[in-house]
């Protein structure tokens, strides 16, 4: 008893002591540049010299521009295709590889190769493959007879969202197969086995048996994948730069360029705030409801 | 048709399909050792030699060496920091559950949340008023702000593994907190430790946003600016394109067919808590 009540000694003091040189970096370089963000996003701040309060303006004028609007809905509709397209592909390759051990140690970290790359690296080298001159993806496309869909993906505004959203999922589908496939390894092989000896197929198992027992695999792909993709910054800005025609800008891509080539670092606060709103309203409701699903 | 000749015909599909997945890459390699003109005259073509020509001059002009050990010191000082200052906090949270415990989690994770264009705004400002704008220490410090709620999160997650048992002798000796931690947790963290420096690795050096705004000097360049910096915007040419791409790539990959297990498992491991 003795024993156990030492162990338990352990008080808020250590807890805060123990932290105290990580809390104060966290404080210093992550409360208050929020706090300096929001102050900022009151003010005209133009990167050096004072900074006038200018209150609600900065907000009123996104608010009242279609194009900060239209750059808020690209950016959802952006996380939105990609978190769609990756949680389903991971999934159907977790579910092949769970039923295909032989394969599963050669495919899982094979599939993660890509995400290995950097983001500036994959969206040159795609850029690239969806040349119009030279380019892989065309290429391709003809020497299979299908040259007719040949055109130039990121120089549309009715292909190039798509395109860059193509190169995200691809980039990170190993990335959800992996959770997946760890979801799948906490199903007990009991389960499975009994849905067999029921006679059931393996379309049904999946449907009926897997899928409601992947809830928390299901979870923890959506948020993840939703926060990865909300962060997305580099890929569209060295594809296409938001073009064309503002097809593919994010709102990452209106901040990075209201503050280093307009200076405007007020306004770029501003944007800052309402994209942080953003993030941590879509994950808290799909962690709220994607939770809910897991208890039924 | 028998069971067994369907399960080697899945398996076939689905490799097939792992390889069609791999395709940009093969075709990254290949077409870095072709030049700009055999590539126009066959954008799929294989290489006919392995001429290193496009290579030697990416190295040169890129400025390989220096941005990968400046990408490299970076990486070093961000992780020695954060494992320390991580495991540190990661020990009461990982022991004492609790409210204030949460609280702090809770935070921790907010901040991992957070993307990096949203908090560029004030970390130039800061940086600025501190004069520490533009200088290794300026990100680094940087680094390890964004680097330590995972390397918290990691700590937690591997402590709370470590059989209190191991602990109690060193209680019953009269050791306070920071002895336990010190002697008997601290030299058992060294696995989690390995697998929080690959990810420290992988952070700081696929960073692009970071380096390009705070660390504008052309030496003090990672490499991730490097590449941007060398392919630019307008016109990109096949044969500086790909071979750049590669190098840059290239530590990388080698690094995870080494410890492909430790990186999938940890990124994993760490999602399904």
């Amino acid at each position: 008893m003795q024993i156990a009540a030492k162990a338990n000694k352990m008080t808020n003091r250590t807890l805060l002591l123990f932290g105290l040189p990580a809390y104060v970096i966290l404080l210093l370089f992550f409360v208050y540049p929020i706090i300096l963000t929001l102050q900022l996003s009151f003010t005209d701040f133009r990167g050096f010299g004072e900074a006038d309060w200018v209150g609600l303006k900065n907000y009123a004028r996104i608010l009242s521009h279609d194009r900060y609007f239209q750059q808020f809905l690209t950016t959802i509709k952006y996380a939105a295709f990609a978190v769609v397209f990756q949680t389903l592909l991971g999934l159907t390759f977790a579910s092949w590889l769970h039923r295909m051990p032989r394969i599963r140690n050669f495919c899982r970290p094979a599939l993660f190769v890509p995400a290995m790359l950097s983001t500036v690296v994959v969206a040159y080298v795609w850029q690239f493959i969806y040349s119009p001159l030279d380019g892989g993806l065309n290429a391709a496309l003809e020497s299979v007879g299908l040259g007719n869909f040949a055109r130039g993906w990121l120089g549309s505004p009715d292909t190039a969202l798509y395109a860059v959203v193509a190169v995200h999922v691809w980039m990170y589908t190993g990335y959800s197969t992996a959770i997946f496939l760890a979801g799948y390894a906490n199903i007990s092989e009991d389960i499975d086995e009994a849905g067999r000896l029921d006679g059931a197929s393996s379309w049904q198992r999946f449907r009926h048996l897997e899928i409601p027992l992947l809830a928390p695999s299901f979870t923890i792909a959506v948020v993840l994948t939703t926060i990865g993709t909300l962060k997305s910054f580099e890929l569209p800005f060295v594809m296409t730069g938001g073009g064309p025609d503002r097809a593919t800008e994010l709102v990452s891509i209106e901040i990075i360029k209201q503050l280093f080539n307009s200076s405007r670092f007020g306004f770029a606060s501003a944007l800052a705030i309402l994209m942080l709103v953003v993030v941590v309203a879509v994950a808290a409701i799909q962690n709220a409801i994607l939770r809910k699903n897991e208890e039924i | 048709m028998s069971s067994r000749i369907r399960t080697y015909l899945g398996e076939a599909l689905v490799l097939f399909l792992v390889v069609v997945m791999l395709l940009p890459i093969f075709y990254m390699l290949a077409m870095s050792f072709r030049s700009a003109s055999e590539i126009a005259a066959q954008p799929l073509g294989l290489p006919t030699s392995f001429d290193l020509e496009n290579y030697s001059n990416a190295i040169g002009s890129m400025h390989y060496v220096r941005s990968v050990a400046n990408s490299l010191g970076i990486t070093i000082a961000v992780t020695f920091v954060v494992s320390l200052l991580g495991s540190m906090a990661a020990y009461p949270l990982a022991r004492k559950s609790g409210r204030v415990g949460r609280v702090i989690i809770l935070l921790t994770s907010l901040s991992l949340a957070t993307p990096g264009f949203v908090t560029i705004t004030p970390y130039y400002v800061i940086l600025n008023n501190i004069g520490l704008l533009n200088t290794y220490a300026g990100i680094i410090l940087v680094y390890i702000a964004t680097n330590l709620p995972l390397a918290i999160f990691f700590y937690v997650g591997f402590i709370s593994t470590i059989p209190r048992e191991l602990e109690e002798a060193a209680r019953l000796d009269n050791c306070g907190d920071w002895k336990v931690f010190w002697y008997v947790i601290r030299p058992l963290l060294g696995p989690a430790t390995a697998t929080l420096s690959l990810f420290v690795m992988l952070a700081v050096w696929n960073d692009f946003l970071f380096p390009l705004l705070l660390l504008t000097d052309d030496s003090k360049g990672t490499i991730m600016v490097s590449v941007y910096r060398f392919l630019g915007n307008f016109e990109i040419k096949p044969d500086k394109l790909f071979p750049a791409a590669v190098l840059a790539s290239l530590p990388l990959l080698v690094l995870f067919v080494i410890f492909q297990r430790r990186i999938v498992s940890g990124m994993t491991s760490g999602a399904v808590k």
